[in-house]
């Protein structure tokens, strides 16, 4: 039986549509099946980004007004024109490297390491459309969000300015014309990375120093406070700011252009404008253009590339494969030997489970950053609390005494409450996704002849050990800087071994009950409504677990009863405490872990 | 057949909801034997696959392995049993070494023994030079030989794998199909569920059909014939005449 094949059209611009269409065939079929209240959900988030967009342009319209107002000029002495010509060229050599910046990862993510790659690539489409698709795939929610900034104020500059009517459109399409360059340029750079290194690498590597970046960044503003830096701007910080912006916006970058452009379109500059407007769209083009061409010969290439698992080939320490097919099983390995020693301690899957946890945490660099940041914040806050002086902020003087005193009180133990609210973050991580991490490898836990007490108790320990250890370094290097006695040290050093038992216990419990298995992303491993409800729980713990050790230590000294009497207390009462949260919530949980991706 | 029952399934029934994955399955699997599990996609093997190494709970019934129950008592039964997945999901960042080191753990080896057994697994798999990288970095084939890897650490008495020939180089397949025939001859009960009637009919020594849940036949390749129609002499006549796919091999037939 003779068949003719016809070969599908090799047009570019149908082929692309194709892929466009699938995508949108994919997110309306998401939408369509989602949960009713997830449907809701998105439905008044667009509202609401909408909305919000709408308060951007009104503002800025009204303040841009205002800037531009005459009586400003008259009366304050300030000329912000320059600053407000210089506006447009911020917002779009902005936009270009945003996109350029934060289409890296989702580049790297959607050109190397989705799923689809196979299909698209053995299919009959050309290579420079599943190329646009996964750029746009990838471009278009960065942009649109800094779309949603940007475009509301230059349409408020516009409306304030009085620009003529095409100023509005050729915004619109400068802005995509710079984006779709920008997205180019970095899926050039992400080919050309993805060349030397693995992808896979790359993209962990990356996570790791964004997600440090992030939490850095974050914490900043808190440290430039503790440096006495304040971070509010003063009329002179403000008008020098002004004074770079208009610096900035020199002819010779050619980033200003489209900014310069649109401005002198707006204010009827007609040559001027219409130069720099089509000088933009064309070089962007030519950017767009390149990439394109580029990627064709990179792209597949690249993408071959990554296929090829390459090994470091090692002399083989005994004898070699013979290549003879048919083999001779070798003997069974008996069960343990009694071992002594550290060995003794605890049984070997136990054990096992601790080893594997720690040398996967180690190694991936995705969970190392989440691991990092409690460490950044300590550093952080501890440097705040020993520049404050280990004292409770006056106030405005109008607090009762007795809440001054009590504060003071409680400042003292200020090394233990940090040591605590580390530990609160860490095991946050460590313990409310001691399963989840499992992800669907826990199939080999499961089906070896493992106790669920013993998975419980390795994951416990995970959780607890760099946690405990974390903990206790803040506490000595803050009770060495606030000079703390010995005696008051090792009660400490107890209450925070103590409270953070506690808190991981709750925090396992809650974190085996809203296990999550079916992850790919380690940072979408999150153990959902459960996971959260036992943060809940652990904030609440937290405060608790402490007073009942502290508060008898304050009732000794406010009735000025020996202060021995106070340790004795705190400590019976603070370990039955903690140690009943460290052990009952996980018993409860056991019969969970046997049942646990039956889902 | 006479050996002894090493895994023995009563009445076993899997309901998700309303649906039946597995309708009152029974059957025994005994030492020295090698049983092949039949059925088309979502017929219910890899469910009551499962439901035999003890990673879902039966509605109803009971399935032993090595003498012990399953459910009553999980551990004993883990113990003497070794697991092959379909997806060889293994933990991508650690080395193969690493990876056979933390199962020899998990059934409490001696750990001189496990180093050595790991070196002789690995030399047997081909892998020793891949032994010391991570997981993430073999091919699919690899991943799948490490995971028999891992299931053969401990020397099970029950093999149970489901689709373990499924991404493997004939070199591969042979050696895997090797090593479930010696293990039969050693004593050890071999469990598999495949789609490849040709392995079914030339290594196992009892098969078993399941269709929508329920086993609707099971016997050797002789009994098996004589349940079919006349004429159907292989195992895949057989198979479509009980799963009601004959229909549509004959169109195919037609298309050719």
């Amino acid at each position: 039986m003779t068949t003719v094949i016809h070969p599908p059209s090799h047009r570019f611009l149908p082929a692309a549509w194709k892929l466009i269409r699938l995508r949108l065939l994919i997110s309306i079929n998401g939408f369509k099946h989602a949960k009713t209240i997830r449907k809701i959900l998105s439905i008044v988030a667009i509202l609401g980004l909408l909305a919000f967009a709408g308060g951007i342009f009104f503002l800025s319209w009204l303040l841009l007004n205002f800037l531009r107002s005459p009586m400003l000029t008259q009366y304050v002495g300030l000329d912000v024109t320059p600053f407000l010509q210089a506006m447009p060229v911020m917002i779009l050599t902005g936009l270009f490297a945003g996109v350029l910046l934060s289409s890296f990862g989702v580049l790297l993510q959607a050109l190397y390491l989705s799923g689809d790659m196979d299909f698209l690539l053995s299919s009959p489409v050309p290579i420079r459309a599943v190329f646009v698709t996964k750029l746009l795939q990838a471009v278009l929610p960065n942009f649109g969000l800094i779309a949603l900034f940007g475009l509301p104020v230059l349409f408020g500059l516009g409306l304030a300015g009085h620009y003529n009517l095409l100023y509005y459109p050729l915004v619109i399409l400068t802005m995509i014309a710079l984006a779709l360059a920008a997205a180019g340029l970095s899926a050039l750079l992400v080919m050309l990375v993805a060349r030397v290194f693995p992808a896979r690498r790359a993209a962990e590597i990356l996570a790791f120093i964004a997600g440090i970046l992030a939490f850095t960044c974050g914490q900043s503003g808190n440290l430039f406070n503790s440096l006495g830096r304040s971070t509010s701007l003063s009329g002179t910080q403000v008008s020098n700011m002004f004074t770079l912006m208009v610096r900035f916006n020199t002819p010779w970058f050619p980033l200003n252009w489209p900014g310069q452009g649109l401005v002198a379109l707006g204010e009827g500059r007609w040559l001027t404008g219409l130069l720099l407007v089509v000088l933009t769209l064309g070089l962007s083009a030519i950017a767009f253009m390149v990439s394109l061409g580029t990627a064709e010969r990179w792209y597949y290439s690249g993408w071959a590339g990554m296929q090829v698992v390459t090994h470091r080939k090692k002399p083989l320490r005994s004898s070699r494969s013979s290549g003879k097919i048919g083999v001779s099983l070798p003997t069974a390995a008996s069960k343990k030997v009694p071992v002594f020693g550290l060995g003794k301690l605890l049984p070997a899957p136990v054990w096992g489970i601790i080893w594997k946890d720690f040398l996967l945490l180690r190694r991936d660099l995705r969970n190392l950053s989440q691991l990092i940041s409690p460490l950044i914040f300590g550093i952080i806050y501890s440097f705040m609390f020993i520049r404050a002086g280990g004292e409770p902020p006056a106030g405005q003087g109008e607090a009762p005494g007795w809440f001054m005193e009590s504060l003071r009180f409680l400042f003292q133990y200020g090394n233990i409450g940090m040591s605590l609210f580390i530990g609160w973050w860490l095991l946050a991580r460590l313990s409310g996704m001691a399963f989840s991490s499992e992800g669907r490898n826990y199939w080999i836990l499961k089906a070896a002849p493992v106790r669920a007490g013993y998975m419980l108790t390795a994951k416990f320990l995970v959780a607890y050990l760099p946690t405990l250890m974390l903990g206790l370094v803040f506490l000595v290097a803050l009770s060495l800087v606030q000079k703390i006695p010995l005696a008051v040290f090792s009660y400490g050093f107890l209450v925070v071994a103590f409270c953070l038992a506690g808190m991981n216990g709750i925090l396992l419990a809650f974190g085996t009950g809203g296990a999550n298995l079916k992850w790919e992303d380690p940072r979408k491993m999150s153990a959902g409504g459960m996971g959260c409800l036992g943060q809940l729980v652990a904030m609440l713990y937290l405060p608790l677990g402490f007073g009942v050790f502290i508060a008898p230590l304050w009732l000794v000294s406010a009735f000025g009863w020996p202060q021995g009497y106070g340790y004795l207390v705190g400590f019976l009462l603070g370990t039955l405490m903690t140690g009943t949260c460290a052990v009952l919530p996980p018993w409860l949980v056991r019969g969970k872990v046997e049942r646990l991706g039956e889902a | 057949m006479t050996g002894l029952a090493l895994i023995e399934i009563h009445n076993l029934v899997k309901r998700y909801g309303d649906k039946i994955a597995v309708d009152n399955i029974s059957l025994d699997v005994h030492a020295g034997e090698v049983f092949g599990f039949l059925g088309p996609n979502g017929a219910g093997k890899t469910t009551t696959i499962k439901m035999i190494v003890g990673l879902l709970q039966p509605t109803s019934g009971s399935v032993s392995v090595g003498g012990y129950d399953v459910q009553a008592q999980p551990l004993f039964a883990k113990a003497a049993s070794g697991y092959v997945p379909d997806t060889p999901n293994l933990y991508a960042k650690l080395t193969g070494r690493e990876l056979l080191r933390f199962v020899g753990d998990l059934y409490d080896l001696d750990r001189n023994q496990v180093a050595q057994r790991t070196d002789e697994l690995l030399r047997m798999f081909d892998l020793t030079a891949a032994a010391d990288d991570t997981v993430d970095s073999y091919s699919h084939g690899m991943q799948q030989k490490a995971s028999l890897a891992s299931a053969l650490m401990h020397d099970p008495r029950v093999l149970v794998l489901d689709e373990p020939t499924v991404g493997l180089d004939p070199k591969s397949a042979r050696l895997i199909k090797d090593i479930l025939r010696q293990m039969a001859d050693r004593g050890a009960a071999v469990f598999l569920s495949t789609h490849i009637l040709e392995i079914a009919e030339r290594m196992c020594d009892r098969i078993g059909i399941i269709n929508k849940g329920v086993l609707i036949a099971v016997g050797t390749m002789n009994e098996l014939r004589a349940l079919g129609k006349a004429g159907e002499v292989s195992l895949e006549d057989i198979f479509l005449g009980l799963t009601g796919g004959a229909e549509e091999a004959e169109i195919a037939e037609i298309l050719k």
